[in-house]
């Protein structure tokens, strides 16, 4: 399996898509840049959501090491766990690339079903970072997700990408105050959060 | 119209009446079946002999006792590293209200490791069948034919669910230490129905001959085999008593209504798991016993032996081929793993479990296969010729 690929995708739509982790809980981190591709384009997206459950809806899991000293231990005692469960993350779509140009608008089609999902390397965070115009359909991600804390930890794992991390949010922050003019307390919610 | 439940009610309310009126003869026969088993476990041989004079005469099963009848084998020790291997299957069979003359069956097969390495397989195999040879079974000279469908397409479900654990056996490395579950069990009795060629076909040819390809892996690796039976209903070992009770010198049923003394009535009607749940304690295996089924001709050197296994929740029926029974490593091996399986799956054999989990068909499924093999044939522009009967049913009106 290649190093950066995560999963692929089992549900997907213009807005977003749903992938499930080759590997019980190889989620990647909580707004980290990931992509698919649905030649000749390349669909952008941040991790918005992410969770572990039962294979099957009917199959809850129940408590299982009561008599256990690890939590590793219950995993042993059970191998069936590792194919009963399942780690899934829901991918927001904030831009796609086509024929080398980035544009940070959604794509004319959505993620194919079983399309592999990768985690973006640096290289293509800086490229995709260079503009914040993918900041508005962060804020209007909708209901299901945490905005505030989407947006900022967008940021924060886009500026481990960049030579300076402190300018490059001191330029998101502006982007942002300009982005949501009077909303102080939302303004206030985000910027605390890129400390 | 669904089923009205307030006319059944009181008929519930009666039924559960009458239970409990009986729960007090019920538990008084079964302490008496339990006084019995200790009284006669001296006398095995001339039990044995009784029995073997009996043998045909009954219009019950009688159970053959290999060891002294209240023997309890306590829970041998767990290896450190082993493998459970278990099948189980589910089927869709064959309906003539529709055009396409078919059926399927779904072979769930799990793999599971402990110890050192732990690891799983859990993979599941549908196989439709529609050839004309596959849809029935011929004799050698061709005159008479048998459709597989209802009991007959379960029987040959269990030697696909055999085959299909004999091929996970194989595969598992050599020097392994495993055991294989299958669920129910491992007498095809219902096959004494049918003609000696159906018998032919599916137990020599095919049953056995899987049986035989396991123990054969136990060149170079110990693979035990059993099947396992929740909540079993059998009475042959409680048959044996009421064997042992009689006061002549063999039982002969048609001769029993002329009894006038009755003394195996104080014990008729208990089941084995009863008998068996008040002399066990949990993790304990009661003796070996065979089974007396008359397909057990077919078996030789997977001569069906069982015994039960008090567990916390209930008490098991586990049956054995012989090569497993006569071989103490292995029937240690299928004891000990088996507690533990019930151990780890909340009552029940994880691996039989999630086996079936991954053969189940539901009723949805069996539409969407039915649906599909329809929609196929219109798109080939077949006749869908379609009984009136099911069209009725699916398409309801007023």
């Amino acid at each position: 399996m290649l190093k950066d690929k995560l999963g692929e995708v089992i549900e997907s739509s213009t807005t977003g898509f749903t992938a499930e982790c080759y590997e019980l809980y190889s989620l990647p981190p909580f707004g980290s840049l990931v992509k698919t591709a649905d030649p000749p384009v390349e669909i952008y997206g941040v991790v918005c959501q992410a969770g572990t459950s039962s294979i099957e809806p009917g199959r809850r899991p129940i408590a299982r090491g009561k008599d256990e000293e690890s939590e590793a231990e219950i995993y042993s005692a059970n191998p069936q766990l590792w194919k009963l469960l399942r780690s899934e993350f829901r991918v927001l779509v904030i831009g796609h690339k086509q024929d080398g140009t980035v544009y940070h608008y959604l794509p004319p089609k959505p993620a194919r079903i079983h399309a592999f999902v990768n985690l973006c390397s640096p290289e293509e965070v800086k490229q995709f970072s260079r503009s914040f115009d993918f900041l508005d359909l962060l804020m209007n991600a909708g209901p299901q997700v945490p905005v505030e804390e989407l947006v900022s930890a967008t940021l924060r794992q886009m500026s481990t990408a960049q030579e300076d991390q402190r300018s490059f949010l001191v330029a998101a922050g502006k982007e942002l105050t300009a982005l949501l003019g009077g909303e102080f307390t939302r303004l206030k919610a985000i910027l605390t959060r890129l400390k | 119209m669904s089923l009205d439940l307030s006319k059944v009610i009181d008929q519930i309310t009666d039924m559960v009446t009458r239970l409990k009126t009986g729960r007090n003869e019920r538990l008084e026969r079964i302490n008496s079946a339990v006084a019995t088993l200790r009284n006669q476990s001296e006398g095995l041989d001339a039990l044995k002999k009784k029995i073997a004079l009996s043998r045909g005469k009954t219009t019950w099963l009688v159970a053959e006792p290999v060891e002294k009848l209240d023997i309890r084998h306590s829970l041998p020790p767990i290896p450190p590293d082993f493998t459970v291997l278990a099948t189980d299957g589910s089927h869709i069979d064959v309906d003539r209200h529709h055009a396409a003359h078919c059926f399927l069956i779904n072979i769930g097969a799990v793999a599971l490791r402990y110890g050192s390495k732990p690891d799983a397989i859990l993979e599941n195999q549908p196989v439709m069948y529609s050839e004309d040879s596959d849809l029935m079974i011929a004799s050698p000279d061709k005159l008479r034919e048998v459709p597989i469908e209802g009991n007959l397409l379960g029987m040959k479900r269990s030697v696909e669910e055999c085959k299909r654990l004999a091929e996970m056996a194989a595969s598992i490395p050599v020097g392994s230490l495993a055991l294989g579950i299958m669920d129910g069990t491992l007498i095809l009795w219902n096959l004494e129905a049918y003609p000696e060629f159906v018998t032919e076909t599916l137990l020599e040819k095919g049953y056995l001959v899987h049986l035989e390809e396991i123990r054969k892996l136990n060149a170079d690796r110990k693979i035990a085999l059993a099947s396992y039976i929740s909540f079993p209903r059998s009475t042959d070992v409680v048959n044996a008593l009421r064997v042992a009770l009689c006061p002549q010198e063999f039982v002969d049923s048609d001769k029993c209504p002329a009894c006038a003394t009755r003394e195996c009535y104080g014990i008729s009607g208990v089941r084995d798991r009863d008998l068996f749940a008040g002399i066990l304690t949990p993790g304990e295996r009661s003796a070996l016993f065979i089974s007396p089924s008359k397909i057990q001709r077919h078996y030789g050197k997977h001569l069906v032996h069982f015994f039960y296994l008090k567990l916390n929740e209930e008490t098991a029926r586990v049956e054995i081929p012989r090569w497993v029974a006569q071989d103490n490593e292995r029937l240690e091996l299928v004891h000990a793993l088996l507690v533990d399986q019930c151990e780890r799956g909340q009552g029940y054999p994880v691996a039989l479990s999630e086996a079936h989990e991954k053969a189940v068909v539901t009723g949805a499924d069996r539409e969407n296969f039915w649906r599909l093999v329809d929609e196929s044939l219109v798109e080939k522009h077949l006749p869908l010729a379609e009984s009136e009967k099911s069209r009725s049913k699916r398409t309801r009106w007023l």
